[in-house]
Formats: structure tokens, C-alpha cells, sequence
């Protein structure tokens, strides 16, 4: 078996007193689609936060490549090749949809070929480039969570962690998210980790499975063996 | 028109000041959002230091560099020390940490140099016949001097904001900490800079200052009426827009001027009282000021 790309073991973490993750464990390989299903208040996004360095665990181990992931912070992480789309977007409102881009960009050392990785995603995502010189708060809901994404891709990442992206937004543009993450997984071998309420969508383009209900991981496998599963079907899916 | 333009123009370069002194407390409250009420005793001590140097036989433009480190230093160690550690625990805490430094070193700079006036050099070229007359109006060079520095600055800023990485981290953290972390900036050090960019610029500002503005010497009061009209100009301008500081500075020094010079009753001694009540006005009718993108929610 080769070494995953990513791996994060017993991980226990929360907000002032109150745990929310407990002994939680993910593993994501190279090029991989993993999803994570869950109810709300499961704990998916504060996973995220975790392992994208934001929110501080209270126990477990990261490792890249197999190895150790000493301090845990966003920039370290950003250099580790792991890069979160919050939930919310978080785009920088009064930034222009370019200086989103280049902040993106502030963890990468060569800077010169960051203008070009500005065009590149400006040519996945033409609008954005429409877009280029407007005020990010001006954008669209849709318009927004392709910011959020190719911000995040602006770091390079080998893992792309994604936190309810179709939240809030039109089902088509939603369907054209997915679809746009699926290409960038297949050409750029970007894993992705996505979190998801549209467990129908996730489950099209994952190869794995984590179910996570109050803060545990109960079950996991392939999305195959998901979608099978009656009880998840009726959980999740809803039919 | 020649007493108009002659009150203009001492407007322009009182308004220079406050500009300049805003401009500390804009890049200061756009990355951490706190209005830093010690911002002219930055300033002031700075100034002492360049005035130390100065009795020591160091040209007042040298005397200046080690000044602006000193600024910095005081800025960065103040933001890393004293008030992120308050800030984590209590927002409003902040306002009163800088009320202390403000206090503290007035208070250090009279132990340290003492409370008599000392006389500073003049920096920028002034005597009897160092003037133009325009329409009338004397127009001194240390005023197109100070006017011209202030842009000069002006110019300096934006372009850092706008072309430099720093920059443009630090309109990111303005924007949105948590997001800014999350792309990679390091949020803290860039909060560390922006208080030491800030007291610097406050150094430099010091100095030019306090020949122009009365008494005309440097004294331990001397940040004291600087600072009120320059925060009057920020809260004007919108406290995060280097315009809007312009715009506030500019328009408070005018608008004292002709004031001051044709409304009998509210020159002088009231001047002060005038920029306490464009303060209260704004935060009454337009909290965000005239360029501001922010409310002002916590300060």
C-alpha cells in the first residue's frame, strides 16, 4: 500500500469546553474524491477547520506524505499543499476579484508564476474574469463560492478541502461546481476533501466515504457501498 | 481675497498635519480596527529622541533615521505586547491600554527630558523672505514643503497598499482576519508591522510638525491639539480610507481657517471645541465617515 497523501488521526477538538470532534480519523490519498456525510451539528465543518489549521485540536497527529506535521497553523498547512474553501466563501469583500486571487497566492514562493495561475483559473472560471477589477462583495452568491475555490487554488494545493459549497446556491450552478471540481480533480490531480448537505452530488464524484454523526466517525467506505446501503440511502439520500 | 487666500493656505498646511498624523491612526485602525489614542505620543517621543540627537550635533535629517526605527520598534513592540494580548481577552480593554501608553509616555518623556520647551530645528526651509506671493498671499516654502511631503506620502502609502504583497496582506486582514489567515498571511505579524509602519510614519510626522504648530516648540503637551484635530480628519475621512484622511485633513484645516478667521466668536481657543463637535457630528450622522467602508462597531 502506498503512502497517503494526507492523514489525521485521533482528532479531538471543540469550542471553549465543548468537544465536538471525538477521536475522529481521516485518511485521503493522492488524486482522491472524499466526502463526508453528516447531519448538521455532526461536526463536518469543525473537521475542516481542523485540518485546514484553522481551528487548534485539542489531541491528534497530522501527516503529509507520511510524515509529521509538527505546528499546526493555516499558512504551514497551505504549505503542506492542504487549502480549505470555507463555509460562507469568506471572500475578502472590499478586495477586487484579482487581489482575492493574489492573496491566495501569499503561500507560494514563486511569485512569478502566480499571474499565470491567475489565468488559468480565470479561463475555468470566465466570469471571475469578467469579473477581474470589481469589488468582491459585489458579486453574486454563485459568483462567489468560484471565487472562494479559486482562491483556494491559488495556493496550489494537493488537497483542496471544500465546506458546503452548494450552500445557498441555484442547482444548476451548483451542478456546474461539481462539475468544474471533477475536471480540476482529473487534470490536475487535486484530492479533494468535500463536506456536504447534497449528499446525491458528493457521492457522483467521490470514490470514499466517511459518515460522521455527533462527532464520531460511524462508518466509512467506498461510495459504491454507500449508495447501496439502504439505511443511508434513506438518511442521506432521501429516497 | 487676499486675506481668504492667505487663510487657505495656512489651512492647507495646518490640514497637511492632521493628514499626516491621520494617515498613522488609518493604518492602524484598518488592520486592527482600534483608534490608537497614543498615536501622537508615538509621535512625540519619537520627537524628543530627534531632538536628543540633535543637541548631540546631528543634523535634524539624520538626527531623523534613527528617530523613525525607534517609531517603528515602539509601534510593533506596543501592538505584540500590550495590546494583542488585552485584545484577545476584552475589544474594549484596548481603549484603555492605549489611554495608559498615551499617559505613560508623557509621563516618560518628562521624566526622561524634562518639562521645560526646548527648542526644535527647523526642518523645512524657513526666515524672513522664504516666501511667494500668490494673488496677494504670502505662501511660505515651509507650508509648500509640508503640503508637498504630505502627498509625497500620500503617494507612498497607496503605492505600498496597492503594488506590494505587505500591502496587500494588509488590506486583507483589514478585510476579513479569519479569511486572511486561511489564505496564508500570518495575520499577527502583519498587525505587528502595520503598528510599526503607523509609529514611524508618526516619527517622521513629529519632527516636521512641531515647529509649525504652536508653540513652536517641542513640549509635553505638544501632541495634544494634533491629535484631536487629527482624529477628527480620520473619523471625517472614514478612518480606513488614505483618501478619506486626505479629504478629512485637508477640509478640517481649511474649514478651522476660514472659521476660525471669519466667524469671530469661534476663533481661537474655540478651534479645538469646533473639531470635538465635527467628531461628535460625524459619529451622530455618519459613523463611516466620507470614504469609509466599515461601521464603526468596536473600537
Amino acid at each position: 500500500m502506498s503512502t497517503p497523501l494526507f492523514t489525521a488521526e485521533n482528532l479531538v477538538a471543540g469550542y471553549g469546553g465543548a468537544t465536538v470532534l471525538h477521536d475522529v480519523s481521516v485518511t485521503v490519498d493522492e488524486h482522491e474524491v472524499v466526502v463526508v456525510l453528516g447531519a448538521n451539528g455532526a461536526g463536518k465543518s469543525t473537521l475542516l477547520s481542523v485540518l485546514a489549521g484553522q481551528l487548534p485540536a485539542l489531541q491528534g497527529s497530522f501527516t503529509v506524505d507520511g510524515k509529521t506535521v509538527g505546528q499546526i497553523r493555516p499558512d504551514i498547512m497551505l504549505q503542506h499543499g492542504i487549502s480549505l474553501v470555507p463555509q460562507g466563501r469568506g471572500t475578502l469583500a472590499p478586495l477586487s476579484v484579482l487581489d482575492n486571487m493574489r492573496v491566495g497566492a501569499i503561500s507560494r514562493s514563486d511569485r512569478r508564476e502566480v499571474e499565470a495561475d491567475i489565468d488559468r483559473w480565470f479561463s475555468v472560471f470566465p466570469r471571475l474574469a469578467e469579473r477581474r477589477d470589481q469589488i468582491a462583495g459585489t458579486l453574486s452568491g454563485g459568483e462567489q463560492q468560484m471565487l472562494a475555490i479559486a482562491r483556494a487554488l491559488m495556493s496550489r494545493p494537493r488537497l483542496l478541502l471544500c465546506d458546503e459549497i452548494s450552500l445557498g446556491l441555484a442547482p444548476v450552478i451548483i451542478q456546474g461546481l461539481f462539475e468544474t471540481l471533477r475536471e480540476i480533480n482529473a487534470e490536475s490531480g487535486t484530492a479533494l476533501l468535500l463536506v456536504e448537505q447534497n449528499a446525491q452530488l458528493a457521492l457522483d464524484i467521490a470514490s470514499r466515504v466517511y459518515l460522521l454523526e455527533v462527532g464520531h466517525v460511524t462508518a466509512s467506505g467506498t461510495a459504491e457501498q454507500f449508495r447501496a446501503d439502504d439505511s443511508i440511502r434513506a438518511a442521506y439520500l432521501g429516497y | 481675497m487676499e486675506i481668504l487666500l492667505s487663510r487657505v493656505f495656512a489651512g492647507a498646511t495646518s490640514g497637511s498635519i492632521y493628514v499626516l498624523i491621520a494617515l498613522c491612526l488609518v493604518i492602524v485602525f484598518r488592520s486592527s480596527s482600534t483608534i490608537n489614542f497614543a498615536q501622537g505620543e508615538f509621535a512625540l517621543f519619537t520627537t524628543y529622541v530627534t531632538w536628543w540627537m540633535t543637541e548631540r550635533g546631528i543634523h535634524v535629517w539624520l538626527a531623523i533615521v534613527p528617530a523613525i526605527l525607534v517609531g517603528f520598534l515602539m509601534g510593533a513592540a506596543a501592538e505584540r505586547w500590550l495590546i494583542r494580548p488585552v485584545k484577545k481577552r476584552d475589544e474594549t480593554a484596548v481603549l484603555i491600554v492605549a489611554l495608559a501608553l498615551f499617559t505613560g509616555l508623557n509621563g516618560l518623556d518628562g521624566w526622561i527630558w524634562g518639562s521645560d520647551d526646548k527648542v526644535f530645528p527647523r526642518m523645512l526651509p524657513s526666515g524672513e523672505g522664504s516666501y511667494i506671493t500668490i494673488a496677494g498671499a504670502r505662501l511660505h516654502y515651509d507650508s509648500i514643503a509640508i503640503i508637498a511631503i504630505m502627498f509625497a506620502v500620500v503617494g507612498g502609502l497607496t503605492l505600498f497598499f496597492n503594488r506590494t504583497s505587505m500591502g496587500l496582506q494588509m488590506r486583507a486582514v483589514a478585510a476579513n482576519p479569519e479569511s486572511a489567515a486561511l489564505c496564508g498571511v500570518r495575520v499577527g505579524r502583519v498587525l505587528t508591522l502595520s503598528w510599526g509602519l503607523s509609529a514611524a510614519l508618526s516619527a517622521f510626522a513629529g519632527a516636521l510638525l512641531i515647529p509649525l504648530v504652536p508653540p513652536g516648540q517641542l513640549g509635553l503637551a505638544g501632541m495634544f491639539h494634533v491629535l484631536i484635530f487629527a482624529t477628527a480628519a480620520a473619523l471625517l475621512g472614514g478612518l480606513d480610507s488614505v483618501k478619506g484622511a486626505v479629504v478629512g485633513g485637508l477640509g478640517l484645516g481649511i474649514g478651522l481657517a476660514l472659521v476660525n478667521g471669519y466667524v469671530g466668536f469661534l476663533g481661537g481657543s474655540m478651534s479645538l471645541t469646533v473639531a470635538l463637535v465635527v467628531i461628535v457630528v460625524i459619529l451622530l450622522v455618519r459613523p463611516t465617515g466620507l470614504f469609509g467602508a466599515r461601521r464603526l462597531e468596536r473600537v
